[in-house]
């Protein structure tokens, strides 16, 4: 059976759920397609949106002052991109920018207020949340379950790490060893940092235990009671003010769960930001989800974009294939946002990369095409190097209105809007700026896309 | 020794080492477990690891990555892989659509060729149901006691009684599936009903057979391809143009079966053939007409086999067809789409696992304040009504295609 829409997303995370919810909420008729969950849901859960510049070593106090130099020096930086619009005067290039990026940041603060991840900081400053290994890293908003309060600023705070026996993935006595270290080299507080095991047995039994099965069973009623009273000899031992919890507070209580905690401990508790795919990249996904299917989307899981038809240079359809169906839809404009190796809109083999739906040219970094390298050439040999791996800059490259160029510059259909990891130009893992990119060109191309959409109607 | 005469030695040593080559078929099921990419974004959403833990069962991951990668026998995956039910969750999440509903039944086929003695015994028990009547419950033993039971199911219900009709060249093949052949039986009368009010030209089989399903759940491969077999020749034999079935599992079964060996006859679920081939205008008019139901307020279940197995859109189709029907107000459950727990076989070795993974599904139907649950699938319902009853619900269930039925006007 055929369907016909607006506007179809495909890819649903965070920029496609983004691009989605946009077009929704003006009234379009939209359709999302799904083929599995991606790099959204694996994520810490947290928004960067930059927190290096490309080839720094130091991270930037803000996302302004990153974007005012990216804006510079980077003009082909998917947020850069919008400012060179022929629209837009040159004395406004910057102002654009930034102003673009904190309207997303600030849309989405605002949407998810009230969902399973609710949201906190804003666009004026970086913070420094503290993740499973001990580190900080530099990032725009955190789930208000992460927010570590005055852990850093008050004198005689003592942090201690919270351990839970029998789950592997998160090791307290290392976290609390690297943190301290990082601290005293800092010489700011805490100036005491401990870790202590406590046991939460969501089926009896205190071993081979999975973060989902914590956070399940954490969300059940009578949980965090028996929790506080293990931890109330611990806090006293130590006379500890703060206490860290790998990242398993609840799936939809997580916020309560926090708060009530903080009451009967009497101290300040937060999450810690994990390893993929951790819970709180599921709160984030599920309450993307939550907010585009209110705002009147329709979501097609289990569906994979397979095919297209084309007449000159307008996308007419897409054909979705579900395990054992297919579904013609036609529509009037449509958002890419595939991801990259991931989410699988970008893919390779020893002959070349390729976009996978509509077969587009991606490029590198350096804006050459990447159809005929040799992915290999495109990696470093560490591993973790701080110029990171060239491969991950790869993908597509767009025009000011975010839709995929030809090598000669010209968009290669009028309604094809791309957004997230699948457009090129920025190292996501380098510079701290996966979500808050996909973010940010997911409401840029949703912005393009109903603006020709109603053109044509 | 050339290459073809090493090879040919190679061939005849396979089946003292325990080792079964692949089906060509199976091919891309195996490929696909190469994708896994390790990460484990399927443990979090695996309906059975919600429900039992993931120290009982291993979960999706450990499936992909360890246990269809062990020793040729897979003895020592035993205790997990007969846990999975099926229900396609991780497939569906996965950003790599990692194929691990499919390569269990791959495992479980190596484990019941190589060691028998570690298949459940309650799976056993079917097994030789199935292989003396080709059907995968005992049949009824009096003819006349069968027709009794249908004949009040009737009467409860509210149904018409529609003669049986086998014929060769009608357009459609109704497969009720062997739940509705032998026990449901109002759900095979209840789409005979609905056929005849539209004036589909259509036929049952002469001699009712199961889809392969329980067969390859349990991986006794040999009968699935055989009973596979048995069904395209009846179904070639009738010459009939589509298949229409009431079951989610034999759904997808037959959809799969007709395209593997070419059967020419497409396969659907009664809901796809009412929206796609009936259409919306005249199911509105038909559901108008009823004389004034009363006010009901339903929930609805969503069949594995339809959303995840099949497509997402059937369930669409379900919740249009709803929306028709004068009087029908509808409160969506947030575990709409959660596992029942009865696929993948497990409720007949583990049913205590099978009816944990049902327990989210129950919590959230008691919140939508529903007082009857419909779904378009004989084994959900089986499932859903008897743990209901057992928890002291009032909420009752009904077939979905039981409750369109309902709703039809007399004929005429």
């Amino acid at each position: 059976m055929d369907l016909e829409a607006d506007l179809v997303v495909i890819g649903g995370g965070m920029a496609g759920l983004i691009a989605g919810t946009i077009a929704a909420e003006e009234g379009l008729d939209t359709i999302l397609l799904r083929k599995g969950q991606s790099a959204t849901a694996y994520s810490s859960g947290a928004i960067d949106v930059i927190g290096y510049l490309p080839e720094a070593s130091e991270p930037i106090s803000s996302p302004e002052e990153g974007l005012f130099a990216l804006s510079r020096l980077y003009p082909l930086h998917p947020y850069s991109v919008i400012g060179y619009d022929d629209r837009i005067e040159s004395g406004k290039i910057v102002e654009t920018i930034v102003e673009r990026t904190k309207e997303a940041i600030t849309w989405l603060k605002a949407h998810l207020d009230g969902t399973d991840a609710p949201l906190m900081g804003d666009f004026k400053s970086n913070m420094h949340p503290i993740t499973i290994l001990g580190t900080t890293k530099p990032t725009c908003l955190i789930q208000k379950t992460m927010d570590h309060g005055d852990v850093q600023t008050r004198e005689d705070s003592v942090l201690l790490f919270i351990g839970i026996t029998g789950y592997a993935d998160f090791n307290p006595s290392t976290a609390a060893k690297t943190y301290l270290e990082d601290r005293i080299a800092d010489t700011s507080p805490p100036r005491i940092v401990g870790h202590r095991t406590v046991q939460v047995m969501p089926f009896g039994k205190p071993y081979n235990l999975s973060s989902v099965e914590l956070a399940r069973h954490l969300d059940h009623e009578g949980t965090i009671e028996d929790l506080a009273e293990q931890l109330k000899g611990h806090i006293e031992q130590l006379g500890a003010t703060h206490l860290a919890f790998p990242p398993i507070l609840g799936i939809q209580n997580a916020l309560k769960n926090k708060v009530k905690l903080e009451e009967l401990t009497g101290t300040t508790v937060f999450e810690l930001l994990g390893f993929p795919p951790s819970i709180p990249g599921q709160r984030l996904q599920r309450a993307l989800e939550t907010i585009f299917t209110k705002a009147g989307g329709k979501m097609l899981l289990g569906h994979e974009a397979t095919s297209y038809q084309k007449v000159n240079d307008i996308v007419k359809s897409i054909t979705a294939t579900a395990p054992r169906r297919e579904i013609k839809i036609d529509a009037n404009a449509f958002v890419l946002a595939t991801g990259k190796y991931i989410g699988g809109g970008i893919a390779g083999d020893e002959k070349g990369l390729r976009e996978t739906v509509f077969d587009l040219g991606p490029v590198t970094g350096d804006y050459h095409s990447a159809m005929e390298i040799v992915p290999s050439r495109s990696t470093s040999r560490l591993s973790i190097s701080p110029t990171g791996q060239p491969i991950q800059s790869c993908g597509l490259s767009v025009d000011p209105r975010f839709r995929p160029v030809n090598d000669d510059g010209i968009e290669w259909a009028k309604n094809l809007f791309a957004a997230g990891a699948v457009i090129a130009g920025y190292n996501y893992s380098v510079e701290k700026s996966g979500l808050g990119v996909a973010a940010t060109s997911g409401y840029s191309a949703a912005k393009n896309a109903i603006e020709f959409i109603k053109e044509v109607t | 020794m050339d290459e073809n005469e090493a090879f040919e030695y190679v061939k005849s040593t396979l089946k003292k080492e325990k080792i079964t080559p692949y089906q060509s078929d199976e091919l891309e099921i195996v490929k696909s477990i190469g994708a896994c990419i390790n990460c484990g974004l399927c443990i979090n959403h695996c309906p059975v690891v919600a429900a039992v833990g993931l120290d009982r069962f291993s979960g999706p991951r450990s499936i992909a990555v360890e246990l269809s990668r062990s020793p040729p026998e897979f003895w020592a995956t035993a205790d997990k892989v007969y846990l999975c039910t099926g229900c396609g969750t991780c497939r569906e999440v996965c950003p790599k659509n990692v194929n691990i509903p499919e390569i269990v039944n791959v495992v479980r086929a190596n484990i019941f060729e190589h060691r028998p003695d570690l298949v459940p015994k309650g799976l056993m028990i079917v097994k030789e149901i199935i292989e003396e009547h080709n059907l995968a419950f005992e049949p009824w033993e009096d003819k006349e006691e069968k027709e009794e039971s249908r004949d009040m199911r009737l009467e409860r219900l509210g149904l018409p009684s529609i003669p049986d009709i086998v014929k060769e060249n009608a357009e459609v093949l109704f497969y009720p599936g062997c739940q509705a052949e032998e026990r449901a039986q109002e759900v095979r009368e209840a789409a005979k009903a609905i056929l005849d009010y539209f004036d589909v030209d259509y036929t049952l089989l002469d001699e009712f057979s199961c889809c392969s399903l329980p067969s390859q759940l349990m991986g006794d491969a040999k009968t699935a391809r055989k009973l596979a077999h048995q069904l395209k020749g009846k179904v070639k034999k009738l010459g009939v143009k589509k298949i229409v079935t009431t079951c989610a599992g034999c759904t997808s079964t037959l959809a799969d079966l007709s395209v593997r060996d070419e059967w020419g006859a497409p396969a659907y679920h009664l809901l796809e053939y009412l929206v796609e081939e009936i259409g919306f205008e005249k199911l509105a008019d038909a559901l108008k007409k009823t004389a004034k139901p009363n006010d009901i307020h339903v929930s609805v279940h969503d069949p594995c086999h339809l959303i995840r197995h099949t497509s997402r859109q059937v369930m669409e189709h379900a919740l249009n067809i709803l929306r028709l029907m004068p009087g029908v107000r509808v409160s969506e459950s947030v575990a709409h789409d959660n596992c029942c727990g009865g696929g993948g076989m497990v409720s007949f070795h583990a049913s205590e696992v099978a009816n944990s993974v049902v327990q989210e599904n129950l919590i959230a139907l008691e919140k939508t304040g529903a007082e009857r649950l419909v779904t378009p699938c004989p084994l959900c319902t089986a499932q859903l009504e008897s743990n209901l009853f057992k928890s002291g619900s009032s909420i009752e269930v009904d077939d979905l295609t039981v409750f369109i039925a309902q709703r039809l006007p007399k004929k005429g």
